[in-house]
Protein backbone atom coordinates (compact mmCIF):
# COMPACT_ATOMS: atom_id res chain seq x y z
CA UNK A 1 0.00 0.00 0.00
CA UNK A 2 2.85 2.19 0.96
CA UNK A 3 5.10 1.62 -1.53
CA UNK A 4 2.09 2.14 -4.09
CA UNK A 5 1.46 5.43 -3.01
CA UNK A 6 4.79 6.41 -3.30
CA UNK A 7 5.63 5.19 -6.71
CA UNK A 8 2.08 7.20 -7.71
CA UNK A 9 2.93 10.11 -5.96
CA UNK A 10 6.48 9.89 -7.82
CA UNK A 11 4.84 9.19 -11.09
CA UNK A 12 2.53 12.42 -10.73
CA UNK A 13 5.57 14.52 -9.58
CA UNK A 14 7.68 13.02 -13.06
CA UNK A 15 4.84 14.02 -15.32
CA UNK A 16 4.39 17.19 -13.32
CA UNK A 17 8.04 18.59 -14.25
CA UNK A 18 7.75 17.38 -17.64
CA UNK A 19 4.30 19.02 -18.49
CA UNK A 20 5.49 22.53 -19.75
CA UNK A 21 8.18 21.04 -22.25
CA UNK A 22 5.47 18.50 -23.42
CA UNK A 23 2.20 19.77 -23.15
CA UNK A 24 0.42 22.68 -25.02
CA UNK A 25 -0.18 25.94 -23.42
CA UNK A 26 -3.97 25.92 -21.86
CA UNK A 27 -3.14 21.96 -20.37
CA UNK A 28 -0.02 23.95 -18.85
CA UNK A 29 -2.17 26.62 -17.59
CA UNK A 30 -4.62 24.84 -16.27
CA UNK A 31 -2.11 22.81 -14.48
CA UNK A 32 -0.65 26.06 -13.20
CA UNK A 33 -4.12 27.43 -11.70
CA UNK A 34 -5.01 24.03 -10.02
CA UNK A 35 -1.83 24.49 -7.94
CA UNK A 36 -2.31 28.06 -7.59
CA UNK A 37 -5.46 26.78 -5.86
CA UNK A 38 -4.33 23.64 -4.12
CA UNK A 39 -1.21 25.63 -2.92
CA UNK A 40 -3.63 28.32 -1.11
CA UNK A 41 -5.37 25.43 0.01
CA UNK A 42 -2.55 24.02 2.04
CA UNK A 43 -1.97 27.53 3.65
CA UNK A 44 -5.43 27.97 4.49
CA UNK A 45 -5.10 24.53 6.10
CA UNK A 46 -2.45 25.11 8.28
CA UNK A 47 -4.27 28.22 10.56
CA UNK A 48 -7.74 26.79 9.39
CA UNK A 49 -7.58 23.01 9.41
CA UNK A 50 -5.22 22.41 11.90
CA UNK A 51 -5.06 25.34 14.20
CA UNK A 52 -9.13 26.00 13.99
CA UNK A 53 -9.31 29.18 12.86
CA UNK A 54 -11.68 29.58 9.69
CA UNK A 55 -10.50 32.12 8.18
CA UNK A 56 -12.18 33.66 4.98
CA UNK A 57 -9.40 36.23 4.31
CA UNK A 58 -5.73 34.58 4.05
CA UNK A 59 -6.34 35.98 0.58
CA UNK A 60 -4.93 38.75 1.94
CA UNK A 61 -1.66 37.77 2.09
CA UNK A 62 -1.62 36.21 -1.27
CA UNK A 63 -2.49 40.10 -2.25
CA UNK A 64 0.22 41.60 -0.53
CA UNK A 65 3.03 38.97 -1.79
CA UNK A 66 1.40 39.76 -5.05
CA UNK A 67 1.52 43.58 -4.75
CA UNK A 68 5.35 43.62 -2.92
CA UNK A 69 7.00 41.42 -5.85
CA UNK A 70 5.59 43.93 -7.87
CA UNK A 71 7.15 46.38 -6.32
CA UNK A 72 10.30 44.95 -5.61
CA UNK A 73 10.40 43.96 -9.65
CA UNK A 74 9.87 47.99 -10.80
CA UNK A 75 11.63 49.48 -8.11
CA UNK A 76 14.44 47.53 -7.81
CA UNK A 77 14.51 45.71 -10.50
CA UNK A 78 14.97 42.25 -8.81
CA UNK A 79 15.02 39.30 -10.70
CA UNK A 80 11.01 37.60 -10.64
CA UNK A 81 11.92 34.55 -8.29
CA UNK A 82 13.81 36.74 -5.58
CA UNK A 83 11.20 39.28 -5.93
CA UNK A 84 8.80 36.79 -5.29
CA UNK A 85 10.72 35.39 -2.45
CA UNK A 86 10.74 38.40 -0.65
CA UNK A 87 6.84 38.71 -1.43
CA UNK A 88 6.16 35.53 0.40
CA UNK A 89 8.23 37.01 3.92
CA UNK A 90 6.92 40.43 3.72
CA UNK A 91 3.60 38.43 4.12
CA UNK A 92 5.37 36.09 6.62
CA UNK A 93 6.09 39.76 8.44
CA UNK A 94 2.86 41.30 8.33
CA UNK A 95 0.92 38.17 9.51
CA UNK A 96 2.95 38.91 12.94
CA UNK A 97 0.87 42.13 14.28
CA UNK A 98 -2.10 41.31 12.02
CA UNK A 99 -2.35 37.88 13.56
CA UNK A 100 -1.30 39.40 16.99
CA UNK A 101 -4.68 41.44 16.76
CA UNK A 102 -6.59 39.35 14.30
CA UNK A 103 -6.56 35.54 16.37
CA UNK A 104 -8.04 37.42 19.63
CA UNK A 105 -11.43 36.67 17.68
CA UNK A 106 -13.21 33.63 17.32
CA UNK A 107 -15.21 31.28 15.71
CA UNK A 108 -17.46 33.34 13.28
CA UNK A 109 -16.28 36.47 14.29
CA UNK A 110 -12.71 35.59 13.15
CA UNK A 111 -14.14 34.38 9.92
CA UNK A 112 -15.82 37.41 9.31
CA UNK A 113 -12.91 39.71 10.51
CA UNK A 114 -10.26 38.36 8.08
CA UNK A 115 -12.99 38.49 5.22
CA UNK A 116 -13.27 42.39 6.42
CA UNK A 117 -9.47 42.55 6.23
CA UNK A 118 -8.96 41.44 2.83
CA UNK A 119 -11.53 43.68 2.00
CA UNK A 120 -10.02 46.65 3.90
CA UNK A 121 -6.46 46.21 2.47
CA UNK A 122 -8.43 45.64 -1.22
CA UNK A 123 -9.73 49.11 -0.77
CA UNK A 124 -6.68 51.07 0.54
CA UNK A 125 -4.78 49.69 -2.81
CA UNK A 126 -7.34 50.74 -4.83
CA UNK A 127 -7.55 53.82 -3.07
CA UNK A 128 -3.64 54.48 -3.33
CA UNK A 129 -2.00 55.94 -6.75
CA UNK A 130 1.23 54.74 -6.07
CA UNK A 131 0.15 50.94 -6.31
CA UNK A 132 -1.45 51.90 -9.40
CA UNK A 133 -5.12 52.52 -7.71
CA UNK A 134 -7.60 50.43 -9.40
CA UNK A 135 -5.89 49.62 -12.38
CA UNK A 136 -3.29 47.82 -11.33
CA UNK A 137 0.35 47.27 -10.98
CA UNK A 138 1.95 46.69 -14.15
CA UNK A 139 5.30 44.66 -14.32
CA UNK A 140 7.76 45.58 -17.67
CA UNK A 141 6.74 43.38 -20.57
CA UNK A 142 7.82 39.64 -21.02
CA UNK A 143 6.59 36.95 -18.71
CA UNK A 144 7.63 33.50 -18.17
CA UNK A 145 5.16 31.18 -17.82
CA UNK A 146 7.32 28.32 -17.62
CA UNK A 147 9.31 29.44 -14.95
CA UNK A 148 6.03 30.64 -12.67
CA UNK A 149 4.45 26.94 -13.49
CA UNK A 150 7.78 25.46 -11.88
CA UNK A 151 7.95 28.36 -8.87
CA UNK A 152 4.47 27.35 -7.97
CA UNK A 153 5.38 23.68 -8.27
CA UNK A 154 8.03 24.12 -5.73
CA UNK A 155 5.88 26.26 -3.44
CA UNK A 156 2.71 23.69 -3.75
CA UNK A 157 4.87 20.70 -2.88
CA UNK A 158 6.79 22.87 -0.06
CA UNK A 159 3.59 23.67 1.32
CA UNK A 160 2.92 19.62 1.50
CA UNK A 161 5.89 19.16 2.67
CA UNK A 162 5.80 21.41 5.46
CA UNK A 163 1.94 20.17 6.26
CA UNK A 164 3.69 16.48 6.35
CA UNK A 165 5.93 18.05 8.82
CA UNK A 166 3.35 19.77 11.14
CA UNK A 167 1.18 16.65 10.95
CA UNK A 168 4.09 14.65 13.28
CA UNK A 169 5.72 17.42 15.23
CA UNK A 170 4.72 18.07 18.84
CA UNK A 171 4.06 21.78 16.75
CA UNK A 172 1.49 20.05 15.10
CA UNK A 173 0.11 18.19 18.24
CA UNK A 174 -0.28 21.65 20.24
CA UNK A 175 -2.23 23.18 17.55
CA UNK A 176 -5.03 20.34 17.00
CA UNK A 177 -5.44 20.63 21.25
CA UNK A 178 -5.74 24.62 21.23
CA UNK A 179 -8.07 24.03 18.01
CA UNK A 180 -10.06 21.37 19.71
CA UNK A 181 -10.12 23.46 23.18
CA UNK A 182 -7.99 26.60 23.67
CA UNK A 183 -8.23 27.20 27.72
CA UNK A 184 -7.28 23.60 28.19
CA UNK A 185 -4.65 23.68 25.75
CA UNK A 186 -3.23 26.45 27.69
CA UNK A 187 -3.47 24.96 31.38
CA UNK A 188 -1.75 22.14 29.19
CA UNK A 189 1.15 24.54 28.87
CA UNK A 190 0.85 25.11 25.23
CA UNK A 191 1.51 28.89 24.56
CA UNK A 192 -1.71 29.34 22.58
CA UNK A 193 -1.22 33.06 21.42
CA UNK A 194 2.57 32.31 19.90
CA UNK A 195 1.61 28.45 18.49
CA UNK A 196 -1.46 30.12 16.48
CA UNK A 197 0.55 33.01 15.33
CA UNK A 198 3.22 31.04 14.12
CA UNK A 199 0.56 29.06 12.53
CA UNK A 200 -1.07 32.26 11.03
CA UNK A 201 2.43 33.03 9.91
CA UNK A 202 3.35 30.04 7.78
CA UNK A 203 -0.30 29.91 6.38
CA UNK A 204 0.64 34.16 5.06
CA UNK A 205 4.04 32.72 3.82
CA UNK A 206 2.53 30.22 1.75
CA UNK A 207 0.01 32.33 -0.17
CA UNK A 208 2.60 35.26 -0.29
CA UNK A 209 4.94 32.94 -2.25
CA UNK A 210 2.12 31.56 -4.70
CA UNK A 211 0.70 35.73 -5.07
CA UNK A 212 4.56 36.47 -6.21
CA UNK A 213 3.89 34.30 -8.88
CA UNK A 214 0.55 35.22 -10.07
CA UNK A 215 1.78 39.00 -10.36
CA UNK A 216 4.37 37.38 -12.67
CA UNK A 217 2.09 35.05 -14.36
CA UNK A 218 0.00 37.90 -14.99
CA UNK A 219 2.57 40.97 -15.52
CA UNK A 220 0.17 43.09 -13.85
CA UNK A 221 -1.93 43.07 -10.93
CA UNK A 222 -4.92 44.45 -10.07
CA UNK A 223 -7.16 44.93 -6.75
CA UNK A 224 -9.69 42.44 -7.22
CA UNK A 225 -7.64 39.97 -8.56
CA UNK A 226 -5.00 40.20 -6.04
CA UNK A 227 -7.63 40.18 -3.22
CA UNK A 228 -10.03 38.06 -5.08
CA UNK A 229 -12.80 36.55 -2.32
CA UNK A 230 -13.53 33.90 -5.33
CA UNK A 231 -10.30 32.27 -5.41
CA UNK A 232 -10.24 32.52 -1.57
CA UNK A 233 -13.49 30.92 -1.05
CA UNK A 234 -12.57 28.42 -3.90
CA UNK A 235 -9.64 27.04 -1.90
CA UNK A 236 -11.60 27.02 1.12
CA UNK A 237 -14.34 25.15 -0.44
CA UNK A 238 -11.46 22.93 -2.10
CA UNK A 239 -10.11 21.75 1.94
CA UNK A 240 -13.40 21.28 3.46
CA UNK A 241 -13.86 18.62 0.20
CA UNK A 242 -11.14 16.69 0.64
CA UNK A 243 -10.59 17.27 4.82
CA UNK A 244 -9.84 19.87 6.49
CA UNK A 245 -7.11 19.42 9.17
CA UNK A 246 -5.52 16.78 6.63
CA UNK A 247 -2.37 16.04 5.09
CA UNK A 248 -3.77 15.15 1.93
CA UNK A 249 -6.95 17.23 1.96
CA UNK A 250 -6.55 20.35 -0.13
CA UNK A 251 -4.57 17.81 -2.53
CA UNK A 252 -7.46 16.04 -3.00
CA UNK A 253 -10.37 18.32 -2.72
CA UNK A 254 -7.77 20.96 -4.98
CA UNK A 255 -7.93 18.55 -8.20
CA UNK A 256 -11.04 16.73 -7.79
CA UNK A 257 -12.61 20.14 -7.64
CA UNK A 258 -10.93 21.66 -10.87
CA UNK A 259 -11.02 18.74 -12.92
CA UNK A 260 -14.83 18.00 -12.27
CA UNK A 261 -15.23 22.25 -12.90
CA UNK A 262 -13.19 22.00 -15.98
CA UNK A 263 -15.03 18.69 -17.37
CA UNK A 264 -18.27 20.12 -16.39
CA UNK A 265 -17.63 23.43 -18.27
CA UNK A 266 -16.55 22.10 -21.38
CA UNK A 267 -19.35 19.67 -21.45
CA UNK A 268 -22.10 22.29 -20.43
CA UNK A 269 -20.46 25.61 -20.73
CA UNK A 270 -24.15 27.54 -20.06
CA UNK A 271 -25.07 26.14 -16.93
CA UNK A 272 -21.77 24.18 -15.55
CA UNK A 273 -21.99 26.46 -12.25
CA UNK A 274 -25.31 25.38 -11.50
CA UNK A 275 -24.59 21.39 -12.13
CA UNK A 276 -20.92 22.05 -10.50
CA UNK A 277 -22.93 23.51 -6.94
CA UNK A 278 -25.25 20.95 -6.96
CA UNK A 279 -22.77 18.12 -7.24
CA UNK A 280 -20.92 20.10 -4.20
CA UNK A 281 -23.54 19.90 -1.95
CA UNK A 282 -24.63 16.54 -2.86
CA UNK A 283 -20.56 15.60 -2.36
CA UNK A 284 -21.04 17.40 0.96
CA UNK A 285 -23.68 15.96 2.45
CA UNK A 286 -22.49 11.82 1.75
CA UNK A 287 -18.88 13.07 2.92
CA UNK A 288 -19.10 15.71 5.43
CA UNK A 289 -15.70 15.13 6.70
CA UNK A 290 -14.25 15.23 3.32
CA UNK A 291 -13.13 12.92 1.25
CA UNK A 292 -9.75 12.13 3.01
CA UNK A 293 -11.34 11.16 6.12
CA UNK A 294 -14.22 9.39 4.61
CA UNK A 295 -11.49 6.94 2.46
CA UNK A 296 -9.35 6.40 5.93
CA UNK A 297 -12.33 5.45 7.79
CA UNK A 298 -13.63 2.86 5.15
CA UNK A 299 -9.73 1.49 5.38
CA UNK A 300 -9.74 1.13 9.04
CA UNK A 301 -12.82 -0.81 8.99
CA UNK A 302 -11.59 -3.35 6.54
CA UNK A 303 -8.57 -3.85 8.95
CA UNK A 304 -10.68 -4.89 11.77
CA UNK B 1 8.42 19.23 55.24
CA UNK B 2 6.19 22.73 56.42
CA UNK B 3 7.29 24.79 53.52
CA UNK B 4 4.18 26.41 51.83
CA UNK B 5 4.05 24.85 47.77
CA UNK B 6 1.04 27.21 46.96
CA UNK B 7 -0.31 30.28 49.16
CA UNK B 8 -3.51 31.77 48.35
CA UNK B 9 -3.64 35.24 49.79
CA UNK B 10 -6.61 37.05 50.46
CA UNK B 11 -8.16 36.42 46.91
CA UNK B 12 -11.59 38.63 45.72
CA UNK B 13 -13.11 37.40 42.61
CA UNK B 14 -16.21 39.70 41.25
CA UNK B 15 -18.94 38.70 39.14
CA UNK B 16 -21.03 42.17 37.98
CA UNK B 17 -21.18 42.93 41.41
CA UNK B 18 -21.75 39.45 43.46
CA UNK B 19 -18.25 38.02 45.35
CA UNK B 20 -17.65 34.78 43.59
CA UNK B 21 -14.83 34.94 46.12
CA UNK B 22 -15.03 37.42 49.10
CA UNK B 23 -11.17 37.12 50.38
CA UNK B 24 -10.44 33.50 50.19
CA UNK B 25 -6.84 32.54 51.96
CA UNK B 26 -5.79 28.99 52.12
CA UNK B 27 -1.85 27.21 51.95
CA UNK B 28 -0.94 24.02 50.51
CA UNK B 29 2.53 22.02 51.51
CA UNK B 30 4.58 19.66 49.10
CA UNK B 31 2.80 16.39 49.45
CA UNK B 32 0.06 17.53 51.32
CA UNK B 33 -3.73 16.20 50.42
CA UNK B 34 -5.77 19.27 50.99
CA UNK B 35 -10.17 19.16 50.56
CA UNK B 36 -11.74 22.23 49.60
CA UNK B 37 -15.40 21.34 50.16
CA UNK B 38 -18.63 23.60 49.43
CA UNK B 39 -21.84 23.59 48.50
CA UNK B 40 -22.32 23.93 44.52
CA UNK B 41 -21.53 27.79 43.70
CA UNK B 42 -19.13 27.81 46.57
CA UNK B 43 -16.85 28.72 44.74
CA UNK B 44 -14.61 26.19 44.45
CA UNK B 45 -13.73 25.77 40.39
CA UNK B 46 -14.08 29.83 40.77
CA UNK B 47 -10.69 28.78 43.03
CA UNK B 48 -9.02 26.88 40.73
CA UNK B 49 -9.63 29.25 37.38
CA UNK B 50 -7.52 31.98 39.58
CA UNK B 51 -5.19 29.30 40.56
CA UNK B 52 -4.41 28.06 36.90
CA UNK B 53 -4.69 31.10 35.59
CA UNK B 54 -7.74 31.40 33.62
CA UNK B 55 -9.27 34.53 36.12
CA UNK B 56 -7.38 37.01 37.13
CA UNK B 57 -8.16 37.71 40.80
CA UNK B 58 -9.04 41.06 41.52
CA UNK B 59 -7.52 41.78 44.45
CA UNK B 60 -5.31 39.12 46.73
CA UNK B 61 -2.25 37.35 45.90
CA UNK B 62 -1.38 33.36 44.47
CA UNK B 63 2.25 32.60 45.34
CA UNK B 64 3.76 29.28 43.75
CA UNK B 65 6.55 28.06 45.43
CA UNK B 66 7.46 31.66 47.05
CA UNK B 67 6.85 33.74 43.45
CA UNK B 68 3.42 35.72 42.81
CA UNK B 69 1.89 34.21 39.76
CA UNK B 70 -0.59 36.30 39.51
CA UNK B 71 -0.95 38.01 35.76
CA UNK B 72 1.04 34.75 34.43
CA UNK B 73 -0.41 33.17 31.25
CA UNK B 74 -1.82 29.60 31.96
CA UNK B 75 1.21 28.00 30.33
CA UNK B 76 3.38 29.29 31.85
CA UNK B 77 1.73 28.54 35.30
CA UNK B 78 1.68 25.01 34.08
CA UNK B 79 5.20 24.70 33.12
CA UNK B 80 5.78 26.01 36.88
CA UNK B 81 4.43 22.88 37.82
CA UNK B 82 0.51 23.21 38.25
CA UNK B 83 -2.08 21.00 36.36
CA UNK B 84 -5.49 20.89 36.93
CA UNK B 85 -8.89 18.89 35.87
CA UNK B 86 -12.18 20.19 35.12
CA UNK B 87 -15.11 19.30 36.45
CA UNK B 88 -17.36 19.08 33.35
CA UNK B 89 -14.59 17.20 31.40
CA UNK B 90 -13.19 18.62 28.53
CA UNK B 91 -11.47 16.15 25.86
CA UNK B 92 -9.91 17.02 22.94
CA UNK B 93 -12.60 15.32 21.07
CA UNK B 94 -11.26 14.83 17.81
CA UNK B 95 -7.32 13.17 19.37
CA UNK B 96 -6.89 10.16 20.45
CA UNK B 97 -6.92 9.22 24.15
CA UNK B 98 -3.18 8.79 23.49
CA UNK B 99 -2.33 12.08 22.32
CA UNK B 100 -4.62 14.03 24.60
CA UNK B 101 -2.06 12.84 27.25
CA UNK B 102 0.72 12.98 24.56
CA UNK B 103 -0.17 17.32 24.80
CA UNK B 104 0.65 17.56 28.74
CA UNK B 105 3.82 15.63 27.92
CA UNK B 106 4.95 17.93 25.65
CA UNK B 107 5.86 20.37 28.56
CA UNK B 108 8.92 18.49 28.87
CA UNK B 109 10.03 16.48 25.98
CA UNK B 110 10.64 17.69 22.34
CA UNK B 111 9.31 15.51 19.90
CA UNK B 112 5.66 14.37 19.27
CA UNK B 113 7.28 10.77 19.25
CA UNK B 114 9.01 11.63 22.90
CA UNK B 115 5.61 12.48 24.02
CA UNK B 116 4.01 9.99 22.75
CA UNK B 117 5.90 7.26 24.44
CA UNK B 118 5.80 9.26 28.20
CA UNK B 119 1.88 9.15 27.26
CA UNK B 120 1.59 5.78 26.92
CA UNK B 121 2.99 4.44 30.38
CA UNK B 122 0.73 7.57 31.36
CA UNK B 123 -2.38 6.39 30.16
CA UNK B 124 -1.42 2.74 31.38
CA UNK B 125 -1.41 3.86 34.66
CA UNK B 126 -4.78 5.16 34.47
CA UNK B 127 -6.04 1.89 33.21
CA UNK B 128 -6.75 3.64 29.74
CA UNK B 129 -4.19 1.60 27.82
CA UNK B 130 -6.61 -0.50 26.11
CA UNK B 131 -8.09 2.59 24.49
CA UNK B 132 -5.09 4.58 23.61
CA UNK B 133 -5.77 4.66 20.14
CA UNK B 134 -9.38 5.39 20.14
CA UNK B 135 -11.09 8.90 19.70
CA UNK B 136 -11.75 10.44 23.19
CA UNK B 137 -15.31 11.23 22.06
CA UNK B 138 -15.67 7.88 22.15
CA UNK B 139 -15.28 7.36 25.98
CA UNK B 140 -17.98 6.89 28.97
CA UNK B 141 -17.91 9.27 31.42
CA UNK B 142 -15.93 7.49 33.80
CA UNK B 143 -13.18 7.22 31.64
CA UNK B 144 -13.17 10.83 30.92
CA UNK B 145 -12.56 11.52 34.28
CA UNK B 146 -9.47 9.33 34.21
CA UNK B 147 -8.44 10.97 31.00
CA UNK B 148 -8.79 14.37 32.75
CA UNK B 149 -6.21 13.32 35.44
CA UNK B 150 -3.94 11.13 33.06
CA UNK B 151 -2.99 14.91 30.90
CA UNK B 152 -2.82 16.66 34.48
CA UNK B 153 -0.21 14.03 35.42
CA UNK B 154 1.56 13.92 32.14
CA UNK B 155 2.70 17.90 33.26
CA UNK B 156 4.66 16.13 36.00
CA UNK B 157 2.93 19.17 38.22
CA UNK B 158 3.95 19.62 41.88
CA UNK B 159 0.01 20.41 42.64
CA UNK B 160 -2.46 19.31 41.20
CA UNK B 161 -6.00 21.14 41.18
CA UNK B 162 -8.70 17.87 41.07
CA UNK B 163 -12.43 19.72 40.36
CA UNK B 164 -14.86 17.56 41.53
CA UNK B 165 -12.83 14.33 40.19
CA UNK B 166 -15.63 12.30 42.33
CA UNK B 167 -18.41 12.98 40.56
CA UNK B 168 -20.21 10.77 38.71
CA UNK B 169 -18.05 7.87 39.49
CA UNK B 170 -19.66 4.76 41.04
CA UNK B 171 -18.85 4.17 45.32
CA UNK B 172 -15.75 1.46 43.92
CA UNK B 173 -14.44 3.95 41.44
CA UNK B 174 -14.40 6.38 43.93
CA UNK B 175 -12.51 4.15 46.35
CA UNK B 176 -10.12 3.77 43.22
CA UNK B 177 -9.82 7.58 43.21
CA UNK B 178 -9.51 7.84 46.47
CA UNK B 179 -6.39 5.57 46.35
CA UNK B 180 -5.20 7.05 43.55
CA UNK B 181 -5.47 10.82 45.34
CA UNK B 182 -3.67 9.24 48.74
CA UNK B 183 -1.25 8.05 46.75
CA UNK B 184 -0.01 11.14 45.08
CA UNK B 185 1.02 12.40 48.46
CA UNK B 186 3.43 9.50 49.02
CA UNK B 187 5.34 10.59 46.16
CA UNK B 188 5.72 14.37 46.70
CA UNK B 189 2.65 15.84 44.96
CA UNK B 190 0.37 18.30 46.70
CA UNK B 191 -3.26 18.28 45.58
CA UNK B 192 -6.44 20.28 46.17
CA UNK B 193 -9.28 18.10 45.52
CA UNK B 194 -12.75 20.49 45.23
CA UNK B 195 -15.64 18.41 46.09
CA UNK B 196 -18.88 18.70 47.17
CA UNK B 197 -20.15 16.29 49.08
CA UNK B 198 -18.94 12.06 49.63
CA UNK B 199 -17.54 13.27 53.11
CA UNK B 200 -16.79 9.71 53.69
CA UNK B 201 -13.99 10.13 51.02
CA UNK B 202 -12.74 13.78 52.11
CA UNK B 203 -12.29 12.47 55.70
CA UNK B 204 -10.21 9.81 54.72
CA UNK B 205 -7.66 11.13 52.15
CA UNK B 206 -7.19 15.01 53.29
CA UNK B 207 -5.26 16.48 55.89
CA UNK B 208 -6.91 19.85 55.95
CA UNK B 209 -9.99 20.89 54.70
CA UNK B 210 -11.31 24.48 54.13
CA UNK B 211 -14.86 24.28 53.99
CA UNK B 212 -16.15 27.32 51.50
CA UNK B 213 -19.91 28.59 51.51
CA UNK B 214 -21.02 31.52 48.81
CA UNK B 215 -17.31 32.69 48.17
CA UNK B 216 -16.41 32.39 51.98
CA UNK B 217 -13.73 30.41 54.30
CA UNK B 218 -16.41 29.38 57.11
CA UNK B 219 -14.05 26.75 58.27
CA UNK B 220 -10.44 25.39 58.43
CA UNK B 221 -8.68 22.56 60.07
CA UNK B 222 -8.20 18.56 60.39
CA UNK B 223 -11.16 16.67 59.48
CA UNK B 224 -11.86 15.76 62.88
CA UNK B 225 -12.06 19.56 63.99
CA UNK B 226 -14.30 19.81 60.27
CA UNK B 227 -16.42 17.25 61.37
CA UNK B 228 -17.65 18.34 64.44
CA UNK B 229 -17.25 22.25 63.47
CA UNK B 230 -21.06 23.59 64.31
CA UNK B 231 -20.89 25.96 61.04
CA UNK B 232 -20.02 23.36 58.83
CA UNK B 233 -22.86 21.11 59.89
CA UNK B 234 -25.12 24.12 59.41
CA UNK B 235 -23.68 25.34 55.91
CA UNK B 236 -23.83 21.66 54.56
CA UNK B 237 -27.00 19.97 56.04
CA UNK B 238 -29.00 23.06 57.84
CA UNK B 239 -29.29 21.64 60.86
CA UNK B 240 -27.12 19.49 63.18
CA UNK B 241 -26.67 15.56 62.78
CA UNK B 242 -26.62 12.73 64.59
CA UNK B 243 -24.76 10.67 62.20
CA UNK B 244 -22.87 7.58 63.34
CA UNK B 245 -19.49 7.46 61.54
Amino acid sequence: MRKLAVAAASLALILLVVAPLRLNGYFVNLIYITMVYVGLAYGWNIISGYAGYFSFGQITFFGIGAYATGFLINGLHWYWMVAALAGGIVALVLAGPLGYVMLRLRGPFFAMGMFGMAQTVRVLITATPATGAGAGLFLPPGSDVTSVYYWTLAVTLGAIALTLWIDGSAFGLRLQALREDEQVAGTLAVNVTREKIVAFMLSALIAGLIGGGFIYFLNYIEPDAAFSSRLDLQSVVMTVLGGVGTVWGPLVGGVVMTQIAEALWARYPQGYLIVFGGLLVALLILLPRGIVPAVRARFAAADE
Amino acid sequence: MSESLLVVDNVRVAFGGVDALGGVSLDVRAGEIFCLIGPNGAGKTTLFNVISGIIRPDAGDVRFLGQSIVGWPAHRIALAGIARTYQIVRPFSALSVLDNVAVGALAHVRSKREARVRAHEIVDFVGLGPLARRRAASLTLTQRKRLEVARALALEPKLLLLDEVMAGLTPTEMDGMAEFITGLGTRGIGAICGIEHVMRLVMRISQRIVVLDAGKTIAEGNPKAIQSDPRVIEAYLGAPVSEAP
